[in-house]
C-alpha cells in the first residue's frame, strides 16, 4: 500500500520550484496535521523511492533528484536536447578546467583560503574564484585565524544542485597520495628507478674513476 | 618544435604533469635538468603572450632551477641521517595537485550528467529580456559584498584635486624698505626677530631673498650671530 504521505509529499516539492527539504516537508505536515503527526525524514525518503519507481513505471519524463540536501523535480535524461532547445540556462557554458580545479579543491578543503589553493594549484587563482564567486558556486564563509585574518571560501548548495550531489560527502574521494603511490603504474616506474639508479651509481662510479685517472 | 596550446595548461604544476606523462617520466625520480630545459622554453614562449600567468610560470622556472643546482651539491641530510632529495618537495606538491586533477575529471563528468536534467523552475531561470532580476541578484548578497562595492565605491571615488592660488601682496621692493627702517631704528638686528612677526611663509621667504639683494647692494652687513641657527643683519658702512 501506499505510504499515506507519499501523494502529499508529491504535491510540496512538485510545487516548489527550488529544492525542498526534508524538514521543510514535515514543518508542513506538522503544522496542518498536528505535532504529533508521526512523519519521519526516513519516510519521506521512502515516499520518493515508491515516487520514482511509479514514475519509471509510468514511462514519466522526470523523477525526483535527490539534490543538495532536499529534493526537486527533474526532467529524465532522454529529453535533455529537446529541454534544452527552448530554454538557454543550459547551453550556458560549462565551467572551464581552471574552475573545476578550483572548486574540487575547495569542496576538498573547505573552508580554504585563497594562498591555500593557490600554493595547491601553484598559480594565481584570483579571477577564477571571482568566477566562481559570481556564478554562487562558493561562498565567502569568513576569515581564518591566520595572520592577516584572510578571507575563508567554502561551496553553497547552489555547488550540490550544479554537480547533482546531494551532500558534500557524496563527492568522489580523492585518492590518497599513498594511493597514488601504490598505483600499478607507479609500482612499474618505481621499478624503473630502482634500475636506474642502480644503473646511474654504476655510471658515477665508473665515471668518478675517470675524474679520479684524470686529476 | 612541439607546438602547445596555451590555455591547455591550468598553471606550471599541470605543464609539469604533462611533461611527466607526455615523456612516461617517473615522478618520484624527474630529470631535473631535462624537465627545466623543457619548462624554460614553454615560459619563453608565454611571456611574449601573458605576462599574468607568466610569473607563475617563471616563478616555477626558478624552483626547477633551483632543485637543479642542489642536486650538484653534495646531498644535504636531515635529523635522520638520510639524504634529503632536492627534489621531495616539488613531487608532493605534484601528487597533491595530482589528486585534484584526478577528481576534476570526475567532478566534469557529474556536471554533464547533471546538465541533461533540467529542473523545476528551469524556464524561469532563463533571461527572456537582458534585464538582470534584481531581487534574485540580491537573494545572496552577504555583507562581504557590501563591503567590497562599498570599498571599490570608495576607492573609485576621486576628488577634483583643487590648487588654490593666492595672489601674494609682497614685494622684494617692499621688503628691502622694511628691512632698512628696522636697521634704521636698531643699528643691528637679528634675522629671526626681524622675521618673528611676519606671519606668512612667503613673506619671510620675500624678506630673504631681500636681505640677499641688500647685501649684493651692499646697503647692509651679515655676520654670524651666536646662536649658530641664526645671523646679524646690519647697516652696510658699518665697518667690522
Amino acid at each position: 500500500m501506499d505510504n499515506i504521505y507519499q501523494s502529499i509529499v508529491e504535491a510540496l516539492i512538485f510545487s516548489s520550484d527550488d529544492v525542498l527539504s526534508g524538514s521543510e516537508i514535515i514543518k508542513a505536515v506538522k503544522g496542518i496535521d498536528g505535532d504529533d503527526t508521526p512523519i519521519t525524514v526516513e519516510e519521506i525518503d521512502n515516499c520518493i523511492n515508491e515516487l520514482n519507481n511509479k514514475y519509471e513505471h509510468s514511462n514519466l519524463s522526470f523523477r525526483i533528484l535527490r539534490i543538495a540536501n532536499g529534493y526537486l523535480f527533474a526532467t529524465t535524461k532522454e529529453y535533455s536536447k529537446y529541454v534544452g532547445y527552448l530554454s538557454s540556462e543550459k547551453s550556458k557554458r560549462r565551467l572551464s578546467q581552471a574552475a573545476l580545479e578550483t572548486l574540487s579543491i575547495i569542496a576538498y578543503k573547505q573552508p580554504i583560503t585563497k594562498p591555500e589553493i593557490e600554493s595547491i594549484r601553484g598559480v594565481n587563482s584570483d579571477y577564477i574564484l571571482n568566477t566562481l564567486l559570481e556564478k554562487n558556486l562558493i561562498a565567502i564563509s569568513g576569515r581564518g585565524e591566520s595572520v592577516g585574518r584572510p578571507l575563508l571560501y567554502a561551496t553553497t548548495p547552489e555547488f550540490l544542485k550544479y554537480f547533482g550531489l546531494n551532500k558534500l560527502n557524496d563527492l568522489p574521494k580523492p585518492r590518497e597520495i599513498e594511493e597514488i603511490m601504490n598505483d600499478e603504474d607507479f609500482i612499474e616506474q618505481k621499478r624503473k628507478i630502482m634500475m636506474n639508479a642502480l644503473e646511474d651509481t654504476m655510471e658515477n662510479e665508473s665515471n668518478e674513476d675517470g675524474n679520479a685517472d684524470q686529476t | 618544435m612541439y607546438k602547445i596550446k596555451l590555455d591547455q595548461f591550468e598553471g606550471p604544476l599541470d605543464l609539469l604533469l604533462f611533461f611527466i606523462k607526455r615523456d612516461e617520466l617517473n615522478i618520484y625520480d624527474i630529470p631535473i635538468s631535462r624537465i627545466t630545459k623543457e619548462f624554460l622554453e614553454y615560459v619563453n614562449l608565454i611571456k611574449l603572450l601573458d605576462l599574468e600567468v607568466a610569473g607563475d610560470f617563471i616563478l616555477m622556472a626558478s624552483t626547477l632551477m633551483h632543485i637543479k643546482v642542489r642536486m650538484l651539491l653534495p646531498r644535504e641530510f636531515d635529523e635522520k641521517g638520510e639524504e634529503i632529495d632536492p627534489r621531495a618537495e616539488l613531487v608532493k606538491a605534484l601528487l597533491e595537485y595530482k589528486r585534484y586533477k584526478e577528481v576534476t575529471e570526475e567532478l566534469a563528468y557529474y556536471e554533464s550528467n547533471q546538465r541533461k536534467m533540467s529542473f523545476r523552475g528551469n524556464f524561469s531561470a532563463d533571461e527572456k529580456v537582458a534585464v538582470p532580476e534584481y531581487d534574485i541578484l540580491l537573494k545572496n548578497v552577504t555583507v562581504y559584498d557590501l563591503a567590497k562595492t562599498f570599498k571599490h565605491v570608495l576607492d573609485n571615488f576621486k576628488e577634483e584635486p583643487v590648487h588654490e592660488i593666492k595672489r601674494l601682496n609682497v614685494s622684494i621692493e617692499e621688503q628691502i624698505s622694511f628691512i632698512l627702517s628696522k636697521i634704521e631704528e636698531a643699528e643691528e638686528i637679528n634675522f629671526l626677530n626681524l622675521v618673528n612677526e611676519i606671519k606668512e611663509k612667503i613673506r619671510i621667504i620675500v624678506t630673504f631673498i631681500a636681505i640677499l639683494e641688500l647685501v649684493k647692494m651692499s646697503k647692509i652687513k651679515i655676520k654670524e650671530s651666536a646662536n649658530f641657527n641664526d645671523f646679524m643683519i646690519l647697516k652696510g658702512d658699518y665697518i667690522g
